[in-house]
């Protein structure tokens, strides 16, 4: 009768245990590192094509102040993006699927308008909601975020196994019981794939109605503005402040998942 | 059976895609009378519709014709009132649900207080020995293991009944074996009403106090056979000659089925 174990071992094993899982990351990152700037200044790459990653830190260490003050209106243009596009999503989804008859077509009709790219919409939200507003940038995040949300939500309450759907039967289930109890949590997963998948909209959708405009304190228009100056090593710094914000943002989300989700099969592997 | 009847299936058909030229007869004329206490196999080739007429019994399926009383009430009302509990082929844990949870969700459907079915839900855990995995979760555990959990989330609501589709069929002769001990002994602790669908001639009569032979094509009832070995029934069971005359005598009346010589 041997069962496995939610491992959960000593704090020296647990720290050796992740340093041994982060050891591999650390050298890719460091061997990657080298060869780029070992590339850049063996070829004499200009810098407008690529600076070196040393070129990009100095830039940031120059300009620090200004690009984490850009990133502020950023980072609450994103979250407001993803908060209201994740509930939006998942309420819409709620709804369709009370309905199973209409969710078909309802989720083909979102997986189509899904396909339009909703970046180009950025300049309608800026003219909807002016160009400096946080609204304009968020909304377009949040119809991208939307989207992916509700479809997989929807998917999540109906693809339920049949076996489970009859063991509330048998049990003379209420509907609010079988929503409850069944419908919602075998959802979870599914909500929290698309919100990972959110996350990284959400930065996009931001950073590029930026691009169209908007108050000088953003992220997306400081990027856009040093690249036209053009001060490229100081452009990359701000595009990799970007990819950290949606790192994070996505380390958030798993952590999340992993809160709540203590029984999920993706969970399984950090087991022994 | 001397007890009184806690189920009685009358004249019962079943008939999918009835009218269509796909029509097939699962079941044809069904009599079938179960006595409190009873523990009853139905066992039979596959497609004789020994799951289907369960399933009837269980309101999962309505009949075409005939009537059924199940705890002197229809099957729906019997279903509402929770008079039975149910296992399936597959445990079907919630695997989002520790293994107590899994057991309390009967209980939480019925809307028992929260502290009365943890109480339950311990106490059935204790029954089927699964008490220190209470914490764990569905995946840590062993197939058969998972099966022990779901007996114990049927039985939990204190069901005068226990339906049982093929429960043991997924799990190896070892295992298998090991459980129907355990589930003769949770039947002679709870004294349950069990009704029990197999296609093991072995171990419906190991199990039963009555074997209920069916054949296929269309389903019917081709023999009731009382197993009058004595109860607790061990290991030492199995290699009686009684066992073993009583394995021959169910074979004799599976193997002497109409449709079972048709196709053989």
């Amino acid at each position: 009768m041997s069962t496995l174990r939610l491992s959960r071992p000593g704090g020296g094993s647990a720290l050796r245990a992740r340093i041994g899982r982060l050891t591999p990351v650390a050298v890719t990152a460091v061997v990657v590192l080298g060869l780029w700037q070992a590339v850049i200044a063996l070829f004499d790459v200009p810098v407008f094509i690529m600076p070196t990653p040393v070129m990009i830190a100095e830039a940031f260490q120059d300009d620090a102040g200004a690009i984490l003050s850009a990133s502020r209106a950023t980072v609450e243009a994103v979250l407001l993006g993803l908060a209201l596009g994740s509930l939006g999503g998942v309420a819409t989804a709620l709804m369709v699927s009370r309905f199973p008859r209409m969710s078909g077509p309802v989720l083909n009709a979102a997986v189509l308008i899904n396909c339009a790219p909703v970046v180009a919409l950025a300049p309608i939200f800026n003219n909807w909601f002016g160009v400096t507003s946080l609204l304009s940038k968020a909304g377009v995040a949040a119809v991208m975020v939307f989207f992916p949300v509700f479809v997989n939500t929807t998917r999540g309450l109906l693809q339920v196994a049949p076996l489970h759907l009859e063991i509330m039967e048998s049990l003379a289930a209420r509907p609010r019981h079988v929503a409850l109890m069944l419908r919602l949590p075998n959802a979870l997963p599914f909500v929290f794939n698309a919100l990972k998948l959110g996350t990284t909209l959400a930065v996009i959708g931001v950073i590029v109605s930026e691009y169209f405009g908007g108050s000088t304190e953003a992220l997306g228009v400081y990027i856009a503005y040093q690249a036209a100056l053009p001060r490229f090593d100081y452009a990359w710094a701000g595009i990799l402040v970007s990819g950290a914000l949606g790192l994070a943002l996505f380390g958030a989300v798993t952590l999340l998942e992993r809160l709540l989700m203590p029984w999920h099969a993706s969970l399984h592997e950090e087991t022994s | 059976m001397a007890e009184p009847a806690i189920i009685s299936v009358r004249g019962v058909d079943k008939v999918f895609n009835g009218g269509s030229d796909r029509a097939v007869t699962a079941l044809q004329d069904i009599d079938l009378t179960i006595g409190r206490g009873e523990f009853i196999s139905l066992l039979g080739p596959s497609g004789c519709g020994k799951s289907t007429l369960l399933r009837v019994m269980a309101d999962l399926t309505a009949p075409t014709g005939g009537t059924v009383t199940v705890n002197g009430k229809t099957p729906g009302a019997a279903r509402a009132a929770r008079d039975y509990g149910m296992v399936f082929q597959q445990a079907g844990l919630f695997e989002w649900r520790s293994v107590l949870r899994n057991v309390e969700l009967p209980l939480q459907v019925a809307g028992a207080k929260k502290d009365v079915h943890r109480a339950k839900a311990l106490e059935m855990l204790e029954l089927v020995r699964l008490s220190e995995f209470a914490g764990h979760y569905p995946w840590q555990l062993s197939g058969g293991m998972q099966q022990r959990v779901a007996i114990a989330r049927a039985l939990s609501a204190d069901p005068e009944i226990l339906f049982m589709d093929e429960p043991l069929g997924a799990l190896d002769e070892m295992n298998r074996e090991r459980l129907q001990g355990e589930l003769l002994r949770i039947w002679g602790d709870t004294r349950t009403t069990v009704v029990f669908v197999t296609h093991s001639i072995s171990e419906a009569v190991f199990l039963s106090s009555r074997v209920v032979v069916m054949s296929a094509r269309p389903g019917r009832i081709a023999a009731s056979i009382d197993v009058d070995l004595p109860y607790p029934r061990t290991a030492e069971t199995r290699t009686t000659p009684e066992f073993f005359e009583k394995v021959t005598e169910v074979r004799k009346a599976l193997h002497g089925a109409p449709s079972e010589q048709a196709a053989a």
